[in-house]
């Protein structure tokens, strides 16, 4: 056995998984072979410098007690940190997003419901006067929120156009009037007394016309409201969460008023051309996703227990929701959402190997692309980021 | 750790931790907080990050605990945890900090350092760490559990999913290059 032969097999030999039979001939090289010999003191210096101190028997007597106190304190209140956004990027986002989305929002609210929808029943109020109250997303939001979230929304949604441009602000400042304005002008045109058709009139436009401003931002982080038009993709590719904990609240809001409306317009037979309509909007803004899991779906129970932090089982049961029958922008969100929770266990090769497939079928998916700008953060808190669906 | 769950196998504290004894979750933490915290150590190079890693391990093992297959060994389960979080910590708070920074050389920490832990012996460790850090992710780990943990191929290959023959050859690459940059430093006159 010569040097080379030797020193290719002095690793193994280090280590003691030669054979008998191999570990005879290097040891019988080695014998002769001072060049060898000090390769072989070299690996033995290598992992004897490579040794790891210990911290002293002060830091293991807390160790476990500290542990548990984590485990506690995780397990007590999760679902808050899980879903609002503590931490500076986050905040740093929002600043920006917010009046970004409202922009989008209005754009699209101009485009689809003034330019392309012009034959659909509106107050007669110019396009200019109306258009705030479509990129209004936040008052959107606080409308269709629960009572007691309304407070922790506006008090969230003031604190964001305090840190807004002034032009956002201001924009945000005039959608109350032209509301007002709009509703007013509605009940007129109705010449009825039910303020609250009005109301339902006024806002259809904005929840068939208008899609989703981007739901991390007026959704998911907050962790308390859903996106204001519930889940799915906007205009501007932007990803809203099918389905959370309140579940398709604002979805469930926005089909009511439009229900509403319709019925008083069109009676029963109106439900039925609403429902088939508002699948279209559904398609566009991806309501249909959040619509089409029931309650008990797999897919509502990954959420459910993610939010819960049981992200383990969420992911297992996200993977029975990706196991059946899903449309396909159910699926491509489906999936960025388990390699989310992928990440959010610490098994980023899984979670990339996820992203590879969403990314092989679905190319360039919106979906895919926010969870990639929120990626680090998950990565960093994987338990106090917002879910990203 | 109570004596009548001392002779407990990792499997079975496992399948009792998973419904709620905390007793057995305490034995499991007791027995590989060491192991934990190395390993961990070992992938973000200071002190501070070591402990959040290994704190975190156990937080995301008590949670993960459910799910566990007691048929399953539970010694690189747990392993792929701790190096996991170790990454996950050293990828949010050092990224592209030395991995070794001065002031938090591992004989810092080191409670009782043996006579061989002279000042040289420092120094050297010092430069290993620092050529460890510059290790791809893959050398480093079979590194590390070779070297800090004395796990076998086999056990290695268990927790890190690769073939024997390819544990044995990442640990020669491995060692080359820590061997190399110890060369390039003895050669440059420290």
């Amino acid at each position: 056995m010569d040097c080379r032969e030797t020193q290719a097999l002095l690793t193994a030999f280090h280590d003691g998984e030669l054979t008998a039979a191999d570990r005879a001939r290097v040891d019988a090289h080695l014998r002769g072979c001072t060049e060898c010999r000090a390769l072989l003191a070299d690996l033995a210096r290598a992992d004897q410098a490579a040794r790891v101190p210990d911290p002293g028997p002060a830091y293991w007597d807390r160790f476990n007690a500290r542990v548990m106190d984590r485990v506690e304190r995780e397990a007590d209140g999760p679902k808050v940190a899980l879903l609002r956004p503590k931490h500076g990027w986050m905040r740093q986002q929002l600043r920006y997003l917010v009046p970004a989305a409202a922009a989008a929002a209005l754009v699209v609210g101009i485009v689809r419901y003034g330019g392309m929808n012009p034959g659909a029943p509106t107050p007669a109020v110019p396009l200019a006067t109306r258009e705030p109250a479509a990129a209004d997303p936040a008052a959107q939001r606080t409308s269709k929120m629960e009572p007691e979230t309304r407070a922790t929304k506006a008090a969230e949604s003031t604190a964001a156009a305090r840190r807004a441009p002034p032009s956002s602000v201001a924009g945000e400042q005039r959608t109350a009037e032209p509301r007002e304005e709009r509703d007013r002008l509605a009940d007129r045109s109705l010449q009825k007394g039910s303020g609250e058709a009005a109301r339902d009139r006024a806002a259809a436009p904005s929840a068939v016309g208008v899609p989703t401003p981007p739901s991390m931002v007026q959704g998911a982080p907050d962790g308390q409201g859903r996106p204001g038009a519930g889940g799915g993709r906007d205009a501007a590719g932007s990803v809203a969460p099918p389905a959370g904990s309140p579940p398709v609240t604002a979805a469930e809001g926005m089909h009511s008023g439009m229900h509403a409306e319709r019925k008083k317009a069109e009676g029963a037979e109106g439900r039925r051309t609403e429902q088939e309509g508002s699948g279209k909007a559904k398609s566009a803004s991806g309501m249909r996703i959040a619509k089409g899991t029931s309650a008990g779906s797999p897919c509502d129970r990954a959420r459910t227990l993610a939010e819960g932090e049981r992200i383990r089982e969420a992911e297992d049961a996200q993977r029975a929701c990706l196991a059946g029958d899903l449309p396909a922008p159910s699926r491509e969100k489906g999936l960025v959402f388990l390699a989310e929770l992928l990440d959010r266990q610490a098994r980023f090769a899984e979670a990339d190997t996820v992203i590879a497939e969403v990314d092989r079928r679905f190319p360039q998916s919106p979906p895919l692309e926010l969870y990639r700008q929120q990626r680090p953060m998950v990565q960093k808190h994987p338990t106090a980021v917002p879910v990203t669906r | 750790m109570s004596a009548d769950l001392d002779g407990e196998k990792d499997e079975r504290l496992a399948a009792l931790a998973a419904v709620g004894d905390r007793g057995a979750f305490d034995a499991l933490v007791t027995r590989h907080r060491q192991a934990v915290y190395r390993l961990c150590w070992s992938a973000t190079g200071n002190a501070a990050d070591a402990d959040d890693a290994a704190q975190e391990t156990f937080v995301r093992l008590y949670r993960s605990l459910p799910s566990y297959d007691p048929a399953r060994p539970f010694g690189p389960w747990l392993r792929k945890i701790a190096w996991n979080c170790g990454l996950s910590v050293r990828r949010d708070g050092n990224a592209g900090v030395p991995r070794v920074a001065e002031g938090d050389a591992p004989e810092a920490v080191d409670p009782a350092p043996g006579p061989e832990v002279a000042a040289a012996g420092n120094e050297e460790r010092r430069w290993v760490a620092d050529a460890m850090a510059a290790l791809p992710a893959e050398l480093r780990m079979v590194m590390v559990l070779r070297a800090v943990e004395g796990l076998s191929y086999a056990e290695i290959s268990l927790a890190a999913g690769i073939p024997a023959g390819t544990v044995m050859s990442r640990l020669s690459r491995a060692r080359s290059r820590l061997l190399a940059a110890l060369r390039a430093r003895s050669g440059g006159g420290s």
